[in-house]
């Protein structure tokens, strides 16, 4: 692993070779181990180890980027002079602003000894185990571990220096009955290998592959629903992540007013609905900074009013205003339920594990389409009745995040922190036959 | 599956502006083709000749290490990426009226090696970015070391189809080096487009990129080859956004043309600067639109359009390791099981699709795949039966087949090679029909041109498709733009509603970039060529 000092090192060899005095470096050094396996056994596995520099040099108000992965004086040297090059043939740019001096980006803990250590021999007991869970019940088990360790570097030569070091673990585990007509999958993540539930991931996976095959068919339509947190966080990104004030001022956003002006400060969605970014979350730690920015604590949206949006620093100084970060996370606040109450307070619904294949069908209203996927079940009467079709919907995240009537505790999931919530009038447009 | 911070900018030409990575981000909306390669005709030369033994200290370390810890089998790629990319926004001064061209421009390179080995039947893998002998050998252990401990829980051992030994160099060829064009020559251009497209009233931004890539690289291994590959791709364009405050509406128009393996004189061919002023005047157009009335109608579909329906749902339902379940985890499965080979009709008697890596400009054109094997072209859909997959060499035997299609790629010298979609394309048909036939045989439909949303299960039966721009089709005329529009359908139904489609000299070939597979996720790049085609009575959709 680079430490603190050799990354250190190694941008100040970068900034010797320019006499350029506005020079930024980006430095990313990462080591990455992973399993692979399908029809219960392992396909292919790997452990890689890399590194990436990203130079800029500034002349006036022009700038040329380039990136090398060879830290040797020529490799080095050749990606210097390259930028400058570019920095000497690129136009002016009219949105230039000046680089930050020295930051205090804060300590963010986010990195664990044993999870960098790891190699695949750390990630076999649990994979051996799926393996055995699913071929008991005659399943077929697919799956992915995946540890990866980074440190990563921020520098300028106007003194502003930081340095992380992160490590990430991820397994996920799809289980399938042999005639294909049940599917089940689960999944789990965390900074720390040890808090990775592989015990849990196998026997959810093994539980909805068995519990949803030979669907029943059900017709598209609107139904109220309960998104378990992995379904939400495919869905919300889509719009938390799209919470741009230049888009929303500019007039190209959901966060714009019909005739101009902003919903900033006006209530968008349900009087339940409260997201933040929390980059301190030891669960779901952000990166210390986004850009040059240091990583804060943001509340997008209180009780369904529009709160803040990201602003980059270049429209902050046009606006007069305070630069915004991109989110590190997204933490939903969720409500006093369990996914079980949630359930048994619903007479009619749908169960929805995950879907797949998200995209924007309408970015001015963030009606997204996709499809559910891995367990759809039919809830009535409090009870899971059944399993039925995957289907695929037609609908808009705003809409939704109006109609939200219940909501779990926050589990961390794809490092967001979200419930499982239950809406109405959820719109399933077409029958999917995939399993 | 959750997006990923990159794949959200790619999908979101709202959120672009003011974030990194905008050349793809901007691509993906307004991606395509143009007027393509001849169907016809040899490998597109560039065939032959001496690799540089520069690299066989390396490679021949990695092999002999492998071969000493016990491997059956050993590659090694030794790979350099180069990236440039040049990229204007353009728009009014914000608060003024001044025009103002906002660059980015970079030039990435990266360099590295992966190296793959097969012990006791189960395979290993290893990269890293340190060029140099004892590093290369150091890895191989590691790749080695994976192998070994996995195959404790190994099956079925690895078989790998047989592939002759190799010594060869394919350069991508070109007329003109795009890399010798100066990037201050690129920006010019890019503000020439742009500035002709904010001509247009109503326009309120213009976005124009030029991107120039290579991957040069050196493929070793135990069966004997050396191999070193030059391929170079090219991939411009641009497009225009409108907005309506009161109706708080945004619409995108873009240039239809896509990336091709080439040089510079394809760009110099493509009228992009010609055609700038009606990409904008479209796009204000598509602004005020009215929008569809949704029910079941009839499609007809330009190339530009239909490269992304053939990928999402013949490119990936044909990819084999889907239809075996290797990438149920992630990318999902295939509803063309193998039980269907040779039999099940996907299409009607038109449609006529084929795999091909020798197919010119292609972007997944090349003269070896990541295993070593030369490159071909073969069937997957002749009169609409579904007759082969796309399969690499560990692949083959699991259905019978004795040599692999070529189909095997790895998107970085860090990344493990596996089964991706090569360049898929329609056959034109063989009776002279032209697009103003296609329309005149409507009573009732939409004529769709380029790509918009796009979504389909992972078993690739229900998709769901929008477009860059739409025309109604009355009484076999085409009318006025529409807009808000986006058609779904079932795979098989889809292709056997094909009732008619053009001859060849409507043929173009659209390259498309940014398809993802696999764990750890990567990405692959691929030409569909196509013929405008009618598709009857489709559902049609009013989007919000």
């Amino acid at each position: 692993m680079l430490n603190r000092d050799e990354s250190r090192h190694l941008v100040d060899r970068v900034f010797q070779m320019s006499k350029s005095p506005e020079m930024s470096v980006n430095l990313r050094w990462q080591q990455e181990c992973n399993t692979r396996f399908a029809n219960n056994q392992i396909t292919t596995a790997g452990f890689t180890s890399d590194l990436q520099l990203d130079i800029s040099v500034t002349l006036g108000h022009k700038r040329g980027s380039t990136s090398t992965t060879e830290t040797s004086d020529d490799g080095l040297g050749r990606a210097v002079r390259h930028a400058e090059e570019l920095a000497a043939l690129t136009p002016e740019d009219p949105e230039y602003v000046v680089p930050l001096g020295p930051q205090n980006y804060p300590e963010i803990l986010a990195f664990d000894e044993a999870t960098a250590a790891a190699r695949c021999e750390q990630l076999l007991p649990a994979v051996r185990s799926s393996i055995e869970a699913a071929t008991r019940e005659k399943l077929n088990a697919s799956g992915f571990f995946d540890v990866t360790t980074v440190a990563a570097a921020i520098a300028n030569k106007r003194g502003l220096f930081g340095y992380t070091q992160r490590t990430w673990a991820d397994y996920s585990v799809t289980a399938r009955t042999e005639d294909g007509t049940g599917s089940g999958w689960a999944d789990s993540q965390s900074p720390r290998l040890g808090e990775v539930d592989g015990e849990s991931v196998s026997s959810t996976a093994v539980r909805k592959a068995l519990e949803s095959q030979k669907p029943r068919r059900l017709e598209p339509g609107k139904y109220t629903v309960i998104l378990e947190p992995a379904a939400l966080d495919e869905m919300l990104m889509y719009m938390a992540w799209g919470m741009d004030a230049r888009a929303a001022e500019e007039g190209r956003s959901f966060l714009s007013k019909r005739g101009g002006g902003t919903l900033l400060g006006e209530k968008v969605f349900g009087e339940n609905v409260t997201l933040r970014s929390d980059p301190f979350d030891p669960r779901v730690p952000g990166f210390p900074w986004s850009g040059e920015l240091p990583a804060q604590k943001t509340t997008w949206v209180e009780h369904g009013v529009v709160k803040t949006m990201r602003r980059d620093r270049y429209w902050a100084e046009k606006t007069h205003t305070q630069p915004v970060p991109f989110p590190s996370n997204i933490i939903m606040e969720g409500g006093s339920s369990t996914l079980e109450e949630l359930i048994a307070s619903t007479p009619r619904g749908l169960l929805i594990t995950h879907f797949w294949y998200i995209r924007f069908l309408q970015p001015d209203t963030v009606q997204l389409t996709g499809l559910t996927r891995d367990g759809l079940f039919l809830i009535e009467n409090g009870k899971i009745q059944y399993p039925v079709n995957n289907f695929r919907f037609n609908q808009s995240v705003v809409e939704m995040l109006k109609v939200v009537d219940g909501m779990t505790a926050p589990m961390p999931v794809n490092n967001n922190r979200l419930p499982a919530i239950r809406v109405r009038d959820f719109n399933m447009s077409s029958l999917s036959d995939a399993i | 599956m959750a997006i990923t911070r990159r794949k959200f900018l790619e999908s979101c030409g709202v959120a672009v502006v003011g974030a990194a990575g905008m050349p793809s981000a901007l691509g993906a909306a307004i991606r395509g083709g143009n007027n393509g390669a001849a169907l016809a005709g040899p490998r597109g030369g560039g065939e032959g000749g001496t690799p540089d033994p520069v690299f066989r200290p390396l490679t021949d370390a990695a092999l002999e290490t492998a071969h000493s810890q016990g491997a059956g089998y050993a590659d090694i790629r030794i790979a350099r990426y180069r990236d440039q990319s040049a990229f204007l926004r353009t728009q009014a001064e914000p608060g003024g009226s001044k025009i103002q061209h906002v660059p980015e421009v970079s030039d990435r390179e990266s360099f590295g090696f992966g190296v793959r080995v097969l012990v006791n039947g189960t395979w290993g893998f290893a990269a890293g970015n340190k060029v140099e002998r004892d590093e290369v050998a150091r890895i191989t252990r590691e790749a080695v070391n994976v192998a070994k401990t996995n195959s404790a829980l190994m099956r079925q051992p690895v078989e790998l189809a047989p592939v002759s030994a190799a010594v060869d160099l394919y350069r991508t060829p070109f007329a003109k080096d795009p890399f010798g064009v100066s990037l201050a020559e690129k920006v010019d251009f890019l503000r020439a487009i742009n500035d002709e497209v904010m001509k247009v009233p109503k326009v309120f931004m213009a976005m124009a990129y030029i991107s120039c890539r290579f991957e040069h690289k050196w493929f070793a291994s135990t069966e004997g080859s050396y191999i070193e590959q030059y391929l170079q791709v090219v991939d411009p364009g641009y497009g225009a956004t409108a907005v309506d405050t009161a109706q708080r509406k945004t619409r995108d128009r873009g240039f239809q043309i896509g990336a091709v393996t080439g040089g510079w004189e394809y760009l110099e061919a493509a009228k992009m600067l010609e055609s700038a002023r009606r990409v904008g005047e479209e796009c204000v157009e598509r602004l005020g639109a009215p929008p569809v009335k949704p029910g079941k109608k009839d499609l007809v579909l330009l190339p530009s359009h239909l490269c992304l329906t053939i990928h999402e749902s013949l490119g990936h339902s044909t990819e084999l390791d889907r239809a075996l379940g290797y990438e149920a985890n992630f990318a999902g499965t295939s509803f063309l099981t193998p039980d269907k080979l040779g039999k099940f009709r996907v299409g009607s008697d038109l449609v006529n699709v084929v795999g091909d890596r020798i197919l010119p400009q292609g972007l997944s054109t090349c003269g070896y795949d990541d295993d070593g094997v030369k490159t071909l072209r073969f069937d997957i859909i002749k009169n609409g039966i579904f007759v082969d997959y796309q399969t690499i060499r560990d692949q083959a035997h699991l259905i019978g087949e004795k040599a692999s299609h070529a189909c095997c790629y790895a998107d970085s010298y860090a990344s493990i090679p596996f089964q991706r979609i090569p360049n898929v394309w329609l056959k034109p048909g063989e009776k002279p029909v032209s697009l103003d036939d296609l329309i005149a045989g409507v009573e009732e439909g939409v004529l769709i041109d380029g790509t918009g949303s796009w979504s389909i299960d992972q078993q690739r039966y229900n998709f769901q498709f929008g477009g860059d721009a739409f025309w109604e089709i009355k009484a076999g005329k085409k009318g006025q733009m529409i807009d808000r529009v986006a058609y779904q359908s079932r795979t098989p139904d889809f292709w056997q509603a094909c009732d008619a489609i053009a001859d060849q000299r409507f043929w173009q070939n659209f390259g498309l970039t940014g398809d993802g597979k696999g764990q750890p996720e990567q990405t692959n790049s691929m030409s569909h060529g196509s013929v405008p085609a009618r598709f009857r009575q489709i559902n049609v959709l009013l989007t919000e």
